[in-house]
This record gives structure tokens, C-alpha cells and sequence, in this order.
């Protein structure tokens, strides 16, 4: 009669077990250690790369929705209507992370990675200081980019500038658009006074994209080009120059000079998007870049429309009046690991004929136009232009052929300029028509916590 | 203290040693069926206060050693109401004829993680469904053969794939943002339902980024059982009845308790099924009447024209290409089951394949399950269970995607006059899209292979047993272990293969999951010599400890072969979730009042590594009551009043603790992201209370049953995953907040037995269920989640409003949650015939119709010129236009069965054949909805609390003809 278990052993198994073996503390398998104090180099560096993953999460996106919405660009794709309802026709939807409500997470987000990383990098005791003061000023001038980023999305109202800690707290609150610019500058300004403090090296590695760009020293070049296109949206000329004077303009040098976001295929790399097969993809571009651009003294169409276009079978959405057609394929980015322009040498000669016109010196301002015109373009050089409306149009021509598909220039100049009606409207009978939108709707994730 | 229990333990053996030498006399005699007359197999027959029992073999007929004098025998079967006779000293035969139980009142049911009481004491509504009601037609997965059977379960697949993937939904809303899911527990231990992404995203690009992958169409797990192994499912649907399971009870919990082997001689059943699947639905597309008609549809005249030309002015039906197959679909199963005294056995296999509706898919399973009870002696039983799965799926590509290769996608956009069909084994490029879904579904790979072993061990020690006081410990100790992989390839020579400038995808994904069980368990109960009252006193522990670790590599650039180890580019990917509970309880259930009055009281302590603090405990308190009335007016048999408190917890979804920051690479440089989410390292599980009350009645000798239960559920310290201002740098909020949901709701069944003569019965039964959810409080704003964005409809949360209500460019325009859902069932037996047959209602339930908007977008839908193009119009200031009534009316199972009369059955096949049946059954044979869309059963976004039936891109709904053998011996 002996029992053949002993269950209370069993019991005790468990007890042990469920009590004393068992640890319920489990740190989270998935991520890695979020950035805290005394950061490590190697948390430093991942931090920092980190910003540059951020902006690029975005940027092919608003490459492609800005190029809609500046009639560049239309995307045809069965799988989703809206590129050719929402984002031409409208109404635009607030509520949706694409479209309407886009361009607005994804910077936000890389402004928060910037100030994580500016909050704690003073704390990191295996770096010097100046690696600290570099790292800062790598941070600020991202984070600059970020909120320029915002801006150009959403001009018709304020934004908010304070991007706090704490995700309970009440958003914070939307300051002018006057603000918003004040606080980009003040943040490239900074962020160059710590690269001039920042010693002869970061203490991490840049990815390709910034090469020439990849030392404090250097990299105060790209800060101040970007500076140098905060001033002239501030129409600050003078300002413009000065900064263009500390950037890497150089006409003798190639007009791709600038820096770049990386794309890669490799493990957890992201490819570029925007490269497609241009026969079959679903990005067309405009038929009006065809028909608006100018002659080379050949007869062939600006060499600058050649590169970047090509024709392709015809495809079209909609019938009739809503029937929106193109034949026009991109071959601006030939592969999937070809990085996209953050800025470059061809738009920062366009700025500086750009600030030239702004200040009436339209003898400077042709020769930068002409450089771009006959190096780019190869088109023909043109006379001293005559009037300053002149000189505009011929610079927003240039603008938009030498900046094509890479980050909504067009759109953003013909706004800056109040010219965005003189934009195509393709389908001006269509229930509804197709309208030319001036900005994004404020996102409602970022208007229903304040109701 | 452990000497006394082994004194009483071997005081109690001596006490059987006794009464073994005092039988003295046998008593025979025959149970039969009142109704019928027929004999009664495996009926027991027992002498009241005593452990001395028989049971009936084949014809009815027992035999009983019992001792001397006057005594009572007490009778039961399985399905029969219980029966006591009086046998005076005397007497030496006592037949004895049971009433069936149609009803199930004497059926027991889990009151506890060790015991239960019989349903006409039950204080809570507990649905039961039995083996009869699951196997009466064939299913492809357990889940839908529970649709319409369970009052308050809203049971809706998340689109037609071959496979499964079914949502199980109890008693209205329960979470906003915590777990969705019941806990399913199978013979004691805790498995998973998990749905794991089949990868398919690399190719369809539905969710970009990091985001979780959950546009797959996945299966969730618990299709792997095989229904042909489950002897019963209870259903504890609300936190009073599911109090037990403590923190992961709140969304219910669903207790499967599969076959066991009965003392006897082997006893075959084979069950031979032929049939197959079609699809049930399809939308159809516009119809282009000539080439002037056709040129509207595109700018390119030269390439319509050519199109027009080569396609003889036909449209083709892209659909019926794709998913028009029928193939032949078999299922196999087998069981023997039987013992001696100390072993009984239950052995089954299946073999089950069944045919997709489109080319390359379908599903196949085979598994086999032991299931094993050994008297060890010394008042200790073992049950052993093993159950091993393997199932294969194949469901081809659908849902939502952004890359032109989800065929309802695909078909809005190409006109009716393209031949995607091949010629000479080579697909034509579809010229208006990115791909050709027939060649697609010929050449991609989506093939799913799971192997899955689920084992218990129980060990009952009977400590101690004598005339009034019995205690039992049992310990239970399970796994559910199971490895998924997932081959997804879509080889370079795909049409859409090369647009990413990386042609060829491979996704290979291992999935492994353990569930690791343990629980110890005491029940004491008393019953002192009147018999009046009885009290049961039960205890346990448990402890739950599962991972699921889930690894992908993805290639691109894959021009040979079908691993990524020959992609040009790999990426890796791995999930773990690894989580430990330790749940504590105690419970006290009293009969009294001649087992008239029910009370019963309990409580667990429950602590997990899920929360954030993990150290503390969480308590879940129950009480509940129930009172019988005997005959309390004329034509009532009996009356129950029942009330019942208690309070379950939910789990927060895995991760939300944590700020999860992520990781990338960018020109070979790693880099660190901060989290999108703000996680809450004080996040604790839910917390539900629910109050429940209801009357059961058994009418007209028992003819008539009803039960009628009222409910009202409080949800506080709800989960929210807050839409947060993402001016702060994140997206999401997730944190315990002090928000509340109420769900009120009732449910109502009615059993009907208009006749029942021996040769003809009809039962009828309905079943009503009503639910409405309302946010009590909203810690914060209003906010929008899900979906598409506003624009193509989302799911607002906001205070003093229903829990799912969908939002619009409008403002709200909708809601998912149904009005009501009503079920009718019909069991009618004529002779050797029965016809069984179940229609399910929902009504009301609103979708969001975005396979409608794809079509009118791409001016392809069937009605597009007469209301296509103006809803396209209307769209633009209404997101209304797309949010359609979802009720629907479908006839889910019927079955017509012949059962040979036993003699043609013994002349056929020899007198120890027991029974031999033929039957002709259907599922979802006939649907009536007003819906436009595929099928109103969807979601593709797969098992969610809030954000179910949008319609994207869905795989279409099949119905099913069975042809079956049922063979007895």
C-alpha cells in the first residue's frame, strides 16, 4: 500500500518552482537599452546615426507627396487611390499618417532623438569635451532639419517648438510660424558655435552620404547651407549670403557635391523607394516637365530633363474629365541603394543667384544662373536678366529643373513666391476639381488633445 | 498532521476491504431509455452512500455484488437525468428507464480549476457544447463550428482563407487596447491561440517600417485541434463565472475538455468524409459592352484597342479564374477507445485535407492523441494525455498591400478585357497593374507547416475518502509546445518581382512556443450523513510560464532556389515574448437546502511578469448564489434564480512595459531610434467586475427550456494605447489609465422539444444575445485609432460613447459591434433519418467597405457606371459612402444523416458492428446580407478588440459539401 508518488513532492515541485527558481523580472528582449546618462561611445554613435535613420523615414515620402502636390510628380497606384484623390483633389485628411496627416510624426520624432541625445551627452564620461560639443552641434543641426521639415509642410499656421519628455503631459503650444523659423535658426546658429568648439573629429562614424561633410569642421559647411536656405525663405538676402559664404558652394565644383541620406539593402538597411523600373513603377512624372523645358542648343530638351526622365508606356487613372494620364517615367534614382540629396552644390549656386535677386544684383545673380543653366542644363547661357520678376522666373525655372524630385522645392518656391496658381490644374472640370494645395493639414492626433 | 491524513487514509482502504466481504447478493436487471425503450450502454449503477457500482454493457443489462438489506440504487447515463430506486432486501432485479436529459441539467459543469457543479445548481450562464454539436458538420477548424452555438459569442472569421483565423468574442467589449483573446484551456492546461505574420508583408508592403506585421492574414493557433477529439467546451463567458483564471479571465475563458476511454471491451468509430469547397461569394467587375466603352478606361487607346481585339470583345471573370477550383476534400478519422478496471484508453487519428478554392492553397492536418487513465492503486489515478499536430496551410496572397500583388486589388484596377490566363505555361504581364494574380497564385510559395504537441499529465491522489469527507489533491503538469515555419517565396520571375530593383522574395520564418503548465489543486468536500447540505473546499496553485520566440530572415535579390541564404540581401528579424504568471486561489461552494441553494465564494491572488510591478499580487474576489425552485406553479418543472459577482483581470499586451527603441542600419553604421511609444513601467492588468442575474426554467416535462441571464460588466484601470499629440516625438501613450467601459448586455436561449415519441423527436433551439458598450470615462482626449486614417475610416474612442464606433470626414458613421445576433438550431429525428440544421443572425455591425472603394476608384466596379462613379463623388465629402451594414443571415451547418437499421447493419457487416451512418452535410450553404462587400465576416487587421471589419482585399468565403461514413464497431 505504499504509494507509488509521492504527491506532495509534487507540491513542493511546484512550490520551488513557481516561488524560488523562477524569475519574473524580464528585461525587454527585443530593444536595446534605451539612451540614458553617461551614454557609451558606441551608444553615442548609435544615437547619432540614429537621427540620420530618422530623417530618412520620411524623406522619400515627402519627396514623392511634395512632387504631387508641386505637380512633379503622380503616383498611379491601384492599391491606393489617394495619391491621385487626396492629395490632388483633396479634401485632405488630417486623420491619416499618410497623405494629410503626414509629414508631421516622423520629424517630430527625430526632433525628440535629437534633444534625448543633447540631453545626456554632456553626461558622457567616455568622451572629451569636445566630442561632446561636436556631437551637439551634429544633434542641432539635425534637429534643425527636422523642424525645417515641419515648417515646409505646414506654413499655414504655427507649430509647436517645445517637444517635451513626457508623453502624460499636455502638448505643449503651437508658437508662430515667425517662432518656429526664429527657433531653426537659433538652433543652426548654435549648433555651428559647438562645431567650431568641436575638435577635429566626431567620435563616430558618418555614412557615405556625408563624405567631405564627416568632420565638425566640415560639417559646419552643410550647417550653414541649410542655413543659408532658412534665410532665404526668411527672404533674409544679406543673411543668405553670409551663410552661403561658409558653406561648400564652389561653382567649379560638381553640382552633386553635397550631402546625401544613405539607403542600402542591407540588413536593416532601407532601399530607396523612389527607384523604379521607370517602364512599369508607378511614379510618373509630370507630362508638364516635358512640355515646359527649354531647348540645348542641339534641340534636345534640358539635359537636366533627360537625366532625370524618361518616356514609358502611357498609363492613366479615371475617365473623362477625372482622367489624369502621364508617359513619363523617373529615372532619378537608378537603383535601390542610390541615396537621396539632404542638399547640394546646384541648389546652393540657385540660392545665391536667388539672394542675389532678392537684393537687385542681377549681374551675380545671371552668372550663378548661367553656371547652372550651361554645366546642368546644358542649355544656352543667357543675357544679364532685366528685371528682378525676370530674374525670378528664370530662377524658379532653374530651381525646378535642377532640384526635380528631390524634396519638394518646386512646391515649396511657388509657395514662397505666392505662385502656386500658376501651378497646372489637370483636371479643372472634374467632380471635384483638382485643386493646388498651399499645406498639409495640422495632423488631428495633434488638434484632438487640445479640444 | 500528514500522520493523521495516512491513518485516515488507511483506515479508509480497510473500510473498502470490509465492505467487500459483506456483498452478498447480486441485483440485475436492464436501463433503458424511457422515451425508446432501448437498452442503456455504459450506464452506471450504484448502491447510495456506498463506492459498490456496475455498468451496463451493450443492451443495457448489469449485474451488481451489493450488500444485504434495503437499499437504494442510484442510476445514471451520460445524456439521462439521474434516477434513484429503491431496492427492499428482497428484491433481486431492478430495471430501471431514464428520462433524457435533453436539456443537459445534470451535466457538470467547472465551477472551479477542480470542481463543479451539476447546471440545474449552476449560478452563472456557462455555455456547454458537446461533441454532437460540434461534429454535426464537417469543419475545417474548431472555431466555426462553435459559430451560432454560444449566446453572447460573437464567432467571425477574418476572411476565406483555407486554414482559419476566426475571432472568438465574448459578451461585448471588454478592452480597448489590452488582450483580445479568451484564454483557451484544453484539459487542464493554458495553450495558445497565437497568429503568427507569414511574412507575406515583404511582398505586399502593407505595413511599412517596424510596425507589427499583423496585415498578414495569419492563423491563429487554436485551429491546430482536432474537433473530433473534443468530448465538451464550456464557455465561461463573463469575470463571475470566470473569476478562477483571475488576470487573464476578463475577455472569458473557453475549457476544452477532450475524449477519455470508458471501462469495456475496444470500441472503434471511423468517420470517412468526402467533399469539397466553392467560393460562396464573388463581387463580380464591370462589364465592358463594346471598344468605345472600353476606351473610357484608359488614356492609351492603342493598347485598349489591341486588348479589345485579342479578347474578342469578351470580359473575362478574373475571380472565377482564380478562385473557381473545387477540389476533392477528404477527411479521415479513426478512434478506438476502451479499458479494463484499472486502464482506460482513447487513441485517435485524423487525416484531413482539404482543398483551397484557389490554386496553391489549401489546408492539411494530421494528428493523433492518446489519451490514457491508469488506476496507479493507493487512490491514486493518472491521466496522460499526448496529442500531436502537424497541419499545413497554403492561403495564397490577400488583404491589404501596396504593391499592386493582393488579387482584390488587383482586379479593380484591370479592365474585364485582359487575358491574364497563359498560354503555353507563360502568364501574360497584366499591362494595368504591377501583377497577374493567376500567375501569382501559380508560382508564389505561402505554405505554413506546423508541428505541435500538446501533453498532460494529471495525478489525482484521493488523500483521504470516507463516508462524509473526501479529499483530493491533483496535480497538473502540461506543455503546448509548437514550431512554426513559414516558406514565403515569391520567385523573380513574378511580374511585380523586379519594381524594387531587388527581384525575388524570400521570407523563411521559425516560430517556436511553449506553454508550460503547472497547478496543484486540493477540493475537499463534505457531506454529512442527512445528505441535506454538501460543502466543497478548494485550493490551489498555478504557475504559467510561455515564450513565443519568433526569428524571420528575409531576402531579396533571390534569382535561384528558395532559401535566403542565396538572397543577395538578408535581413534578419526576431521577436521574443517571454512571459511567467503565478496564480494563487481558494474557493468555498456549499449545497444547501437539499442541493436546492447554491452559495459559493472564492478568490485568487495573481502575479505576472507582464505587469509592471512583478512582485505584487492582484486579487480577484467571486461570489455567486443560486436557488432551485421545484415545481413552483403549474407547469413548471423547475425554476432557478441565480446571481453572481466576480472580478477578472486582463493582460497587457506583451512589451507594453517597455519603451521598446528600435535599431536600423544606415551605410553599414548601426543606429538606435527612441520608442514611437511611451510605454508605462507601472502598467497592471485590467480589472473587470461583473454583476450577472438570470432565471433557468424547465417547462412542460421538461419539454422546454429556458434561461434568460442579464449582465453588466465594469472595466476599469483600462489599457490605453493613447493617439498622443506626436508634436512630443511619440505617437503612442500606453499606461494603465483610470478610464472605465461598461458593457451591459442580455442573453437569452430557448429550448424546444415539440415532439418526442419513440419514433420522431424534434428539438428546437434559439438563442438571442444583445450587448452594448459604452466608455464610461476617458482619462484623456478624444482620439482616433485605426484603420486607414479618417478619411477611409477609423475607430474613435471617446467618452460616453459606444467603445466601436467608427469615425469619418463626417464625425461618426458607424459601429462594428452587431445590435444583436440570434441563432436557430433544429435537431429533428424521424426513424433512421435526422436532419440538423443551424442558421446563424447578426445583425447590424457595421464594415468598412474598401475593396468597394478600390473598385470605384479604378472605375471598375460592377455597378460602377450606374452608382460607382456617384460614390466616388460622394466620397469626397463622406467617408459614409464606404461604412455599410454588415447583418447577415447565414444557414452555417446542415446535415442529413441516415443511420442502417441494425439488422441490415449486422447482415452487412456483423453483429459487432454498432452503428453505421451515411450523411450528406453542408457549412454556410446560404447567407442573406445586404452587405456589398466579399463576405461581412472580416478583418484585416486580423484579431482585434476595436478595430475589426475593415474590409481590404480579403480572401473570399467558400462553402462546403460533405459526403460522410460513420462507421461504429
Amino acid at each position: 500500500m505504499t504509494p507509488i508518488l509521492k504527491p506532495w513532492n509534487l507540491t513542493l515541485l511546484v512550490g520551488v518552482l513557481a516561488t524560488g527558481a523562477c524569475n519574473f523580472d524580464i528585461a525587454n528582449p527585443n530593444s536595446p537599452e534605451p539612451l540614458g546618462q553617461n551614454p557609451s561611445r558606441l551608444a553615442v554613435s548609435g544615437a547619432a546615426n540614429g537621427l540620420l535613420v530618422g530623417t530618412r523615414v520620411d524623406q522619400a515620402d515627402w519627396v514623392l507627396d511634395a512632387a504631387i502636390l508641386g505637380r512633379e510628380a503622380y503616383r498611379f497606384d491601384g492599391s491606393d487611390p489617394r495619391f491621385t484623390g487626396e492629395l490632388l483633389q483633396g479634401p485632405l485628411d488630417a486623420g491619416g499618417n499618410a497623405f494629410g496627416g503626414d509629414h508631421w510624426i516622423e520629424p517630430y520624432a527625430n526632433i525628440r532623438g535629437a534633444k534625448a541625445l543633447l540631453a545626456v551627452i554632456g553626461t558622457a564620461q567616455s568622451l572629451t569635451a569636445e566630442e561632446h560639443s561636436a556631437v551637439s552641434g551634429f544633434a542641432r543641426t539635425l534637429e534643425a532639419l527636422e523642424f525645417l521639415n515641419v515648417v515646409n509642410g505646414h506654413t499655414q499656421d504655427s507649430i509647436p517648438i517645445d517637444v517635451l519628455p513626457d508623453a502624460a503631459a499636455p502638448p505643449a503650444p503651437f508658437r508662430s510660424h515667425a517662432d518656429a523659423m526664429a527657433e531653426i535658426v537659433a538652433l543652426l546658429d548654435q549648433g555651428k558655435t559647438d562645431l567650431q568648439g568641436g575638435g577635429t573629429a566626431f567620435p563616430f562614424t558618418l555614412p557615405s552620404g556625408f563624405t567631405g561633410f564627416n568632420t565638425p569642421t566640415n560639417f559646419i559647411k552643410f550647417n550653414r547651407a541649410l542655413r543659408a536656405r532658412v534665410a532665404v525663405y526668411l527672404n533674409d538676402f544679406a543673411g543668405a549670403l553670409t551663410a552661403l559664404s561658409e558653406s561648400f558652394l564652389d561653382v567649379a565644383a560638381p553640382m552633386s557635391l553635397g550631402v546625401y541620406i544613405d539607403h542600402g539593402t542591407g540588413p536593416g538597411d532601407f532601399a530607396n523607394p523612389l527607384a523604379q523600373n521607370p517602364q512599369v513603377g508607378e511614379n510618373f512624372a509630370h507630362p508638364s516637365l516635358e512640355t515646359d523645358a527649354q531647348l540645348q542648343p542641339g534641340g534636345a530638351k534640358d539635359q537636366r530633363f533627360l537625366d532625370k526622365v524618361v518616356p514609358r508606356p502611357e498609363r492613366s487613372v479615371g475617365s473623362g474629365a477625372g482622367q489624369l494620364s502621364s508617359h513619363l517615367g523617373w529615372i532619378r534614382y537608378a537603383t535601390p541603394i542610390t541615396p537621396i540629396p539632404i542638399i547640394r552644390n546646384e541648389e546652393l549656386i540657385l540660392l545665391r543667384a536667388e539672394a542675389n535677386i532678392g537684393l537687385s544684383n542681377l549681374l551675380p545673380a545671371t552668372d550663378d544662373i548661367n553656371v547652372v543653366r550651361t554645366v546642368s542644363g546644358r542649355l544656352a547661357s543667357i543675357p544679364v536678366l532685366a528685371t528682378p520678376t525676370a530674374a525670378l522666373d528664370e530662377l524658379l525655372y532653374n530651381k525646378r529643373y535642377s532640384l526635380l524630385y528631390e524634396g519638394g522645392h518646386r512646391w515649396i518656391d511657388m509657395r514662397h513666391y505666392n505662385r502656386l496658381a500658376s501651378l497646372p490644374i489637370d483636371r479643372p472640370a472634374n467632380t471635384p476639381p483638382d485643386v493646388i494645395f498651399s499645406t498639409l493639414p495640422i495632423p488631428t492626433a495633434e488638434v484632438l488633445p487640445r479640444q | 498532521m500528514t500522520l493523521r491524513v495516512w491513518g485516515i487514509f488507511f483506515s479508509c482502504c480497510f473500510l473498502s476491504v470490509q465492505l467487500a466481504a459483506a456483498q452478498v447478493r447480486q441485483i440485475t436487471g436492464k436501463v433503458t431509455n424511457a422515451e425508446t425503450g432501448q437498452g442503456l450502454a455504459e450506464a452506471t449503477v450504484s448502491v447510495n452512500g456506498t463506492r459498490i457500482l456496475a455498468q451496463t454493457g451493450n443492451e443495457g443489462n448489469y449485474v451488481l455484488n451489493a450488500p444485504d438489506g434495503d437499499l437504494t440504487l442510484v442510476v445514471r447515463a451520460i445524456g439521462y437525468k439521474r434516477r434513484e430506486v429503491a431496492v427492499p432486501a428482497s428484491q433481486g432485479t431492478a430495471d430501471v428507464a431514464l428520462d433524457p436529459d435533453v436539456f443537459k441539467l445534470e451535466e457538470i459543469v467547472i465551477t472551479g480549476q477542480a470542481t463543479g457543479v451539476e447546471r440545474q445548481n449552476l449560478p452563472n450562464a456557462v455555455a456547454t457544447v458537446d461533441a454532437a454539436d460540434i461534429s454535426r458538420a464537417p469543419t475545417p477548424t474548431l472555431e466555426s463550428a462553435l459559430q451560432g452555438k454560444i449566446p453572447g459569442a460573437l464567432i467571425q472569421a477574418n476572411s476565406g482563407a483555407p486554414g482559419g483565423g476566426i475571432q472568438l468574442n465574448l459578451r461585448g467589449v471588454s478592452t480597448i487596447n489590452a488582450s483580445v483573446d479568451p484564454l483557451f484551456v484544453v484539459d487542464g492546461i493554458v495553450v495558445s491561440n497565437a497568429a503568427i505574420p507569414n511574412g507575406a508583408n515583404a511582398v505586399t508592403l502593407a505595413q511599412s517600417g517596424g510596425n507589427p506585421r499583423n496585415q498578414d492574414n495569419p492563423v491563429n493557433r487554436l485551429a491546430d485541434l482536432n474537433p473530433a477529439d473534443i468530448e465538451k467546451i464550456e464557455v465561461l463567458k463573463g469575470g463571475s463565472a470566470a473569476a478562477i483564471y483571475g488576470s487573464k479571465a476578463t475577455n472569458g475563458v473557453v475549457i476544452i475538455t477532450t475524449k477519455r476511454g470508458q471501462q469495456g471491451k475496444p470500441q472503434f468509430s471511423v468517420s470517412q468524409r468526402f467533399g469539397f469547397f466553392e467560393a460562396a461569394h464573388l463581387l463580380g467587375q464591370r462589364q465592358f459592352a463594346s471598344l468605345a466603352d472600353a476606351l473610357t478606361f484608359s488614356s492609351d487607346a492603342a493598347l485598349v484597342t489591341s486588348l479589345w481585339n485579342q479578347s474578342g470583345g469578351q470580359n473575362f471573370n478574373f475571380e472565377d479564374e482564380l478562385y473557381g477550383r473545387k477540389p476533392l476534400s477528404t477527411e479521415t478519422s479513426a478512434s478506438v477507445s476502451g479499458g479494463t478496471e484499472g486502464t482506460q484508453y482513447f487513441i485517435s487519428g485524423l487525416v484531413k485535407d482539404d482543398g483551397g478554392i484557389a490554386t496553391n492553397t489549401g489546408y492539411k492536418k494530421q494528428a493523433v492523441r492518446a489519451n490514457i487513465d491508469q488506476d496507479l492503486g493507493s487512490g491514486i489515478q493518472l491521466a496522460v494525455n499526448t496529442n500531436v499536430i502537424h497541419s499545413k496551410s497554403k492561403r495564397g496572397l490577400s488583404n491589404n498591400d501596396n504593391a499592386g500583388t493582393s488579387p482584390y486589388l488587383v482586379f479593380p484596377a484591370t479592365p474585364g478585357f485582359v487575358n491574364l490566363q497563359a498560354s503555353n505555361g507563360v502568364f501574360p504581364n497584366n499591362p494595368f497593374e504591377r501583377s497577374n494574380p493567376l500567375q501569382t497564385f501559380a508560382l508564389l510559395q505561402n505554405d505554413e507547416d506546423v508541428w505541435r504537441v500538446l501533453g498532460t499529465v494529471t495525478a489525482r491522489w484521493s488523500v483521504f475518502s470516507s463516508e462524509h469527507s473526501h479529499l483530493q489533491l491533483i496535480g497538473i503538469g502540461g506543455a503546448d509546445y509548437f514550431d512554426q515555419r513559414n516558406n514565403f517565396v515569391s520567385p523573380p520571375t513574378l511580374q511585380y518581382e523586379p519594381n524594387d530593383g531587388q527581384p525575388g522574395t524570400v521570407v523563411l520564418t521559425k516560430a517556436q512556443n511553449r506553454n508550460l503548465n503547472l497547478a496543484v489543486n486540493a477540493t475537499h468536500t463534505y457531506a454529512p450523513g442527512s445528505a441535506s447540505w454538501q460543502a466543497t473546499t478548494s485550493a490551489g496553485v498555478q504557475y504559467e510560464d510561455r515564450e513565443l520566440n519568433s526569428t524571420q530572415i528575409l531576402g531579396r535579390t533571390l534569382l535561384a532556389g528558395t532559401s535566403p541564404d542565396l538572397a543577395a540581401s538578408v535581413a534578419p528579424f526576431q521577436q521574443i515574448e517571454p512571459v511567467r504568471d503565478l496564480g494563487i486561489f481558494g474557493q468555498e461552494e456549499v449545497l444547501l437546502l437539499d442541493r436546492k441553494l447554491l452559495l459559493t465564494a472564492g478568490i485568487r491572488a495573481d502575479r505576472s511578469s507582464s505587469n509592471g510591478n512583478t512582485g505584487k499580487y492582484f486579487f480577484y474576489p467571486k461570489a455567486a448564489a443560486s436557488y432551485r425552485l421545484v415545481k413552483p406553479f403549474g407547469g413548471v418543472d423547475e425554476m432557478k434564480l441565480r446571481a453572481a459577482y466576480g472580478q477578472t483581470g486582463n493582460r497587457p499586451v506583451f512589451g507594453t512595459k517597455y519603451l521598446s527603441d528600435s535599431t536600423a542600419t544606415i551605410g553599414g553604421n548601426f543606429a538606435t531610434l527612441p520608442s514611437i511609444q511611451a510605454g508605462d513601467p507601472n502598467i497592471k492588468p485590467e480589472r473587470q467586475k461583473e454583476y450577472e442575474g438570470g432565471i433557468d426554467a424547465t417547462l412542460g416535462s421538461g419539454r422546454v427550456d429556458l434561461s434568460l441571464t442579464l449582465y453588466q460588466r465594469n472595466i476599469s484601470d483600462l489599457i490605453l494605447v493613447q493617439t498622443i499629440a506626436p508634436s512630443i516625438g511619440q505617437q503612442f501613450h500606453a499606461f494603465s489609465s483610470t478610464s472605465t467601459l461598461r458593457n451591459r448586455g442580455v442573453e437569452a436561449s430557448l429550448g424546444v422539444q415539440p415532439i418526442r415519441t419513440r419514433d420522431a423527436s424534434w428539438l428546437f433551439r434559439t438563442t438571442f444575445a444583445l450587448n452594448r458598450s459604452k466608455i464610461t470615462h476617458l482619462s484623456v482626449p478624444t482620439f482616433q485609432t485605426g484603420g486607414f486614417g479618417t478619411s477611409l475610416g477609423t475607430f474613435q474612442i471617446e467618452e460616453g460613447k459606444s467603445a466601436t464606433q467608427i469615425a469619418g470626414r463626417e464625425g461618426v458613421v458607424g459601429d462594428v459591434y452587431p445590435k444583436f445576433q440570434m441563432s436557430f438550431t433544429n435537431d429533428i429525428d424521424y426513424k433512421a433519418l435526422s436532419l440538423g440544421f443551424l442558421f446563424d443572425w447578426k445583425q447590424g455591425g457595421d464594415i468598412i467597405n474598401l475593396t468597394e472603394f478600390l473598385y470605384d476608384a479604378g472605375q471598375n466596379s460592377k455597378d460602377f457606371e450606374t452608382a460607382g462613379k456617384q460614390r466616388q463623388i460622394d466620397f469626397a465629402s463622406k467617408t459614409g459612402v464606404y461604412v455599410q451594414d454588415g447583418s447577415y443571415l447565414k444557414l452555417r451547418e446542415v446535415t442529413l444523416a441516415y443511420t442502417l437499421p441494425s439488422h441490415i447493419t449486422s447482415s452487412l457487416f456483423g453483429s459487432n458492428m454498432r452503428y453505421a451512418r451515411l450523411s450528406l452535410s453542408g457549412r454556410n450553404l446560404l447567407r442573406f446580407t445586404g452587405y456589398r462587400g466579399l463576405d461581412p465576416e472580416v478583418s484585416n487587421f486580423g484579431n482585434q478588440a476595436i478595430v475589426r471589419n475593415v474590409d481590404v482585399a480579403p480572401f473570399p468565403p467558400s462553402r462546403s459539401f460533405f459526403l460522410s461514413i460513420d462507421l461504429g464497431f
